[in-house]
């Protein structure tokens, strides 16, 4: 059995020979201030060829761009209701003063067509700052890839970052992947990716048997999680560009829930090798060098790093009698219990920033919701209610976007948000599908 | 078509012109109006162009492609990652591992150019055996299956409740005498915890009852343990029935 890997096409991203100086005029933004975002208007890119697929192809880029970019943050798009009318393929089909009238009062706008033939496909894709006086033009790009849906969503997925990195304040996430695992045979569990918006998935492993709690390596290039395959479960690590296995030595023991030390050098795991229960472990990250970290009756699992500083990890307890969400020095030094107010406190995630964790909190006996700890002001903050049991928190790398999983729906699927909770998406469909790790931004 | 492309050429002229003019313009401050003199600038060394492609673009592992590149205006061209310096135009097979974009770079008197082609190499996803022992039915009338029974728990406890007790003395008189029997004891819980933390759970409930059978006597050399968690239920309904049937130790043997 094989599959489609990821990208496939070319690609070739060329600076339009028209484009405008590189740098535009300043431009500045409120959403560092944490006000509304930048208002950019997205008319629908323009068929520039006759070829019979342009039409499903552009109706896949506008789809998707419209997407990224509502769902970036940081932006407001204007809605294509309140646009002028015409078609708005190239420069001079744009009149600024039509944008900024007070009808539409677009600050940007993202504009351009495609041309597909002879298996290729060319988009020329703009963004003007409308309220600039001179050297308008922000972007102009030609990007080229072959005819195919994939194609069309990764030029999309391309542009929508390059206008995200430049004018919300933040990064883009477009390009990034979602490891997770999707029990589509009942009781049959394998380790899957998808793009961030829940396209393109495709399986890793076929092994018939069952896998947990996948987590990339902060190069994104490997994927370590729990597997069966071998009966007891222990760890293993795969590689994300070519499946190839990477060996972790097994501790013996049910091993379980790797987590990548910041700099990829390490993993912190839960095992029982000692006997009675699971204490959190730290090896290298071929499983070699192992030091037990946690001394404690009862169950240690779920580790997760400070991934700002490598010197802090987060993980589940039941040591109080329930469980709950401790940190320690890396080292294992200085446990202290991270939400006091009781319940059942789980999946501690934390924030690329270092300065929040996410987490699992079951307040009373009912159902999990997503929480955000703020580790400077101590505050928690609610983001899920009254929908199912939303578990499993991941931090998007852009640090403003968290998915999870919900059981909403009647089966278990996997969800994005925002950070204030909004604009929650629903990724997977088929099966069950569940412990979603988002990646970090690939090189 | 023509009076276009004429139409393009005097207006190419006219700018032209347009732009002397200006250019004069600026020299209005000069004393004497000296014509200007017939300079033809040195021609600007043409820029270089380089095309790369893969053909095709998508290989199963193991397979080859071709790269072919041409390039113009160009005095060496290099193609990465692998190939180096290459000549101006010409081909080669490829068989990458993996997915890979190739880079190719023309350099000239005119600048650099570059272009680039990916490769997109299908590998099998990992393993399509599953090297897990089948699971061994025992159906013999007098075996382990029959005569050792499993043991619940109550909600996300792993204590021994003392009906539980009993259960497991039965087991151990059995086990001793069987004392050829190795087996396994797989720790369950509910899906109503996290998942996480029910491995942990699943793993305490099966190291519980190992160690009550090795304070009976049975040699803790003939026991595995393992944790499914919420894992392989053995009921899959949300009631309280269900549930308290999943929260159990299994045992199961493997001679």
């Amino acid at each position: 059995m094989t599959r489609k890997f990821t990208l496939l096409f070319l690609l070739i991203a060329v600076a339009l020979a028209v484009a405008a100086p590189k740098r535009a005029a300043q431009i500045r933004t409120g959403t560092n201030q944490g006000v509304i975002g930048v208002k950019i208007a997205v008319p629908e890119f323009q068929s520039a060829s006759s070829d019979p697929k342009t039409a499903a192809l552009l109706a896949i880029f506008n789809k998707v761009l419209w997407d990224d970019l509502d769902y970036a943050g940081g932006l407001t798009l204007v809605s294509r209701s309140l646009y002028p009318l015409g078609k708005f393929a190239g420069p001079g089909d744009i009149k600024p003063e039509a944008w900024t009238a007070p009808a539409v009062d677009a600050q940007f706008i993202a504009f351009g067509s495609i041309q597909a033939g002879n298996g290729s496909m060319s988009v020329e894709a703009r963004l003007w700052d409308l309220k600039a006086t001179q050297n308008r033009e922000a972007i102009g790009q030609r990007y080229k890839s072959d005819d195919t849906d994939e194609g069309a969503r990764f030029i999309a997925h391309k542009f929508a970052d390059a206008i995200v990195d430049l004018i919300s304040g933040g990064k883009g996430i477009a390009q990034t992947s979602i490891a997770y695992i999707s029990e589509r045979t009942p009781g049959v569990k394998e380790l899957y990716t998808m793009d961030y918006d829940g396209s393109s998935a495709h399986a890793l492993t076929a092994y018939k048997s069952t896998v947990l709690t996948p987590a990339w390596s902060p190069d994104g290039e490997k994927i370590a999680f729990t597997s069966y395959r071998r009966g007891i479960p222990d760890i293993e690590i795969l590689s994300r560009s070519d499946n190839r296995p990477y060996t972790f030595e097994r501790p013996g023991g049910t091993t379980t829930t790797p987590a990548w030390s910041p700099d990829g050098s390490k993993i912190a795991f839960a095992t029982s090798r000692d006997g009675s229960d699971m204490e959190i472990y730290v090896a290298d990250w071929n499983g070699k060098n192992l030091r037990r970290l946690t001394v404690s009756k009862g169950v240690d699992i779920s580790p997760v790093w400070n991934p700002r500083t490598g010197r802090e990890i987060a993980f589940t307890s039941d040591r109080s009698g329930s469980p709950q969400i401790y940190i320690m020095d890396a080292e294992g030094t200085n446990v202290r219990r991270l939400i006091e107010e009781g319940g059942h406190a789980v999946n501690a995630a934390w924030s690329p920033d270092g300065q929040r964790i996410a987490f699992a909190w079951q307040k009373a006996r009912s159902n999990f919701d997503i929480y955000i700890h703020d580790l400077t002001t101590g505050q928690n903050t609610q983001l899920t209610s009254d929908a199912g049991s939303n578990e499993k928190p991941t931090w998007a790398p852009d640090g403003r976007h968290i998915a999870f999983e919900s059981s909403r729906t009647g089966t278990k699927q996997i969800f994005s948000m925002i950070l204030d909770g909004t604009k929650i998406r629903q990724l997977t469909n088929a099966g069950n599908n569940t412990g979603p790790a988002w990646s970090g931004f690939f090189k | 078509m023509r009076l276009t492309h004429m139409k393009s050429v005097l207006l190419a002229l006219f700018l032209f012109g347009m732009l002397f003019l200006v250019g004069c313009g600026g020299k209005k401050t000069a004393a004497a109006p000296t014509p200007p003199p017939p300079v033809t600038p040195p021609p600007a060394a043409p820029a270089p162009a380089i095309t790369l492609r893969a053909e095709p673009a998508t290989i199963e592992r193991g397979g080859s492609t071709t790269l072919t590149w041409e390039a113009r205006n160009a005095g060496s061209v290099t193609i990465t990652p692998e190939l180096g310096t290459v000549s101006v135009t010409g081909n080669r097979a490829v068989t990458p591992g993996s997915s890979v974009t190739y880079t190719a770079t023309a350099t000239g008197p005119g600048g650099t150019a570059s272009d680039i082609a990916r490769v997109t190499v299908n590998v099998p996803a990992a393993s399509t055996t599953p090297v897990e022992p089948p699971r061994r039915p025992d159906v013999s009338s007098g075996g382990l299956a029959q005569n050792v029974s499993d043991v619940l728990f109550d909600y996300d406890k792993a204590d021994l409740r003392p009906e539980m007790v009993d259960v497991l003395k039965k087991n151990a008189s059995w086990l001793k005498t069987n004392a050829n029997v190795r087996f396994t004891i797989e720790g369950y819980c509910d899906d109503r915890g996290s998942e996480e933390y029910n491995l942990g759970l699943g793993d305490r409930r099966a190291n519980v009852v190992k160690e009550f059978l090795v304070a009976q006597g049975v040699a803790a050399n003939r026991i595995n343990t393992v944790s499914y968690g919420e894992e392989r239920p053995l009921c899959r309904e949300e009631t309280e029935e269900c549930f308290a049937k999943n929260r159990r130790a299994h045992f199961a043997q493997m001679n």
